[in-house]
């Protein structure tokens, strides 16, 4: 239990009580893990994200995050949300969700500020992250003169800056151009080197090798439907292929995905 | 059954070509610009203008300078002194020290210009035009426009001097609040409305709603030119159009509402508890003060000839 970060016990979830999310789902995620949650759209491992960030509470099932029960109520406990907070960031998937204030420097001083830093120490931060994200030309920018990629630094610095042990990422590639892409890959891992327990939510298969050492797979049915090593789950083309992560085209040799092209006299 | 049968049902006429539905090349008619697409056009204005404004913003000219927090309240001293001046001769002059501070400013005197001048005339002129009738203002009539029912009707010139001390005076006042939002950034406006008491928490509300709007006219962009992309004929009835403008407005109420949602999310995963905390403000510089100081003296010597002056 010491290195147990969360724990989620047969957790359901519904949206508006009628559209099913997560279906009696339960894992553990312990310090310092990778782990990935892979599935289809709508399988439910965006909202086990939300789940785990205590952002959306469970309709049935409990969870624990650092040995402490997480419900509505004991999220509004001052000392509890500081500490739990604090520990714990969130990247969304959609970058304009997160990137709110009206620039960059106010955005990525708001984690700061809200956890109570003194002035110069929230400035000391942000000038480092800034720096280190490579964005400090970008700080009086507005969020509307920002490319996508732009953003997403931005929102990642909006989180790094708070120094979380446990980073939660939401389809965290979706949107970005290559080079981006290799940037945002190269910068997790080293995140995940230097210690940090990293959850990701993705339906990228080309960078889960480097991205998580474990793999949980949702399937269409919003239950888990395998919990294992990236490598061995990746292997199973017959799990990815009922799980709808894959097609008949697809195939994978020696740690490399391969598309077939249909044949022009194989159509109909 | 193939491979290709076995995943898709892809119909036939799909994925054989096409001939257009009527011939390339031109036939003369031309379609005329629609409401929906001169907003939509219009939409895209702001944000031209609003980059432009933020270019000046961050150009180095005099105003650029100075803290917001004083350039604020100094701007707000000079509209009250401003409220008080009597003579229209006194109000043209201090425009055109305004027209210097722009200059010095680095703003472009012609939009300067266009941006104050272009309302007057159609706000403050149409509620000026009627005091200068006889029939409000009384006086000596220099226009005579007629006789109605026995009473001969005419402009003044008492009635033309009081639209002309109106109109420089909102001229003026235009100018000031101009001068300071042309030559701050928007987000430091908004903090600077802190030193006037301005609640942190509204001015946090206005941020996010300023920052938003672009989001939201992206959004309208995206879905006009999306219909734009399928419009084959040319679609010449306004219904249609209004059509599209009540989804356009349904579907945007939906996707703010998600949005604002998903926002709220990112916040409260941000340690927000309901307590706007803003960055610390610059300190006051010796620039600053000699502004300040300069802007006190400018506004009493304007009151004290203004005074001098009578009337």
């Amino acid at each position: 239990m010491a290195d147990e970060v969360f724990g989620v016990e047969h957790v359901s979830y519904s949206y508006l009580g009628r559209i099913m999310a997560l279906d009696d789902v339960s894992l553990t995620i312990n310090r310092g893990e990778t782990v990935a949650f892979v599935g289809a759209n709508g399988s439910g491992k965006s909202t086990m994200l939300k789940v785990l960030d205590g952002l959306v509470y469970p309709d049935s099932g409990q969870v624990r995050a650092f040995d402490q029960l997480m419900t509505e109520q004991s999220l509004e406990d001052d000392q509890m949300i500081e500490m739990f907070r604090s520990r714990v960031g969130f990247i969304f998937q959609n970058s304009d969700a997160q990137v709110f204030s009206p620039t960059v420097r106010e955005e990525v001083a708001f984690g700061p500020l809200n956890m109570g830093l003194d002035s110069s120490e929230v400035s000391r931060r942000v000038d480092d992250v800034l720096n280190m994200l490579d964005l400090s030309t970008l700080s009086a920018r507005a969020p509307y003169q920002l490319s996508g990629g732009q953003k997403k630094r931005v929102a990642i610095a909006s989180v790094l800056v708070m120094n979380p042990e446990v980073l939660l990422f939401d389809e965290p590639t979706a949107g970005l151009d290559p080079r981006s892409q290799r940037w945002l890959v190269e910068l997790i891992v080293e995140l995940a080197r230097s210690g940090k327990t990293i959850v990701i939510a993705t339906h990228d298969l080309e960078t889960l090798p480097i991205l998580a050492n474990r793999c949980v797979v949702f399937g269409e049915d919003h239950r888990i439907a395998a919990d294992g090593p990236t490598v061995a789950i990746l292997d199973d083309v017959e799990l990815l292929r009922s799980v709808n992560l894959i097609h008949d085209h697809v195939h994978r040799h020696d740690g490399t995905w391969h598309v077939h092209e249909h044949e022009p006299d194989h159509h109909f | 059954m193939t491979m290709a049968q076995a995943v898709t049902t892809t119909p036939r006429w799909l994925l054989e070509s096409q001939v257009g539905l009527c011939s390339c090349g031109r036939n003369g008619l031309r379609r005329k610009t629609g409401f929906v697409e001169k907003t939509i056009t219009g939409s895209t204005g702001l944000v031209r203008t609003v980059l432009r404004s933020d270019d000046i913003a961050a150009s180095s000219g005099l105003m650029q300078s100075i803290d917001e927090r004083i350039k604020l309240i100094s701007i707000v001293l000079m509209l009250v002194a401003v409220s008080f001046v009597r003579h229209a001769s006194l109000l043209l002059a201090a425009y055109a020290v305004t027209l210097v501070f722009a200059h010095l400013s680095q703003i472009p005197l012609r939009f300067f210009v266009k941006r104050v001048w272009l309302f007057i005339p159609i706000f403050t002129g149409i509620v000026v035009l009627p005091a200068t009738l006889n029939v409000i203002t009384d006086g000596r009539i220099v226009v005579p426009l007629g006789t109605v029912f026995g009473h001969r009707l005419g402009i003044t010139s008492q009635g033309l001097q009081a639209a002309a001390l109106i109109v420089s005076r909102v001229a003026l006042s235009i100018s000031l609040v101009v001068l300071l939002t042309l030559t701050t950034a928007w987000s430091r406006l908004l903090s600077a409305l802190r030193s006037l008491f301005v609640p942190r928490i509204f001015i946090v509300i206005l941020g996010m709603a300023y920052r938003y709007i672009f989001q939201l006219l992206d959004v309208t962009d995206e879905m006009y030119v999306a219909r734009k992309a399928r419009t084959v004929k040319a679609d010449r009835a306004s219904a249609s159009g209004r059509r599209f403008v009540a989804a356009t407005a349904g579907s945007l109420f939906g996707k703010s509402n998600e949005l604002a949602q998903e926002v709220h999310q990112a916040m409260v995963a941000r340690c927000w508890r309901g307590n706007a905390r803003t960055l610390a403000s610059r300190r006051i510089s010796m620039r600053d003060v000699l502004w300040f100081g300069g802007c006190v003296f400018v506004a009493l010597v304007v009151l004290v000839i203004d005074r001098s002056l009578g009337g």
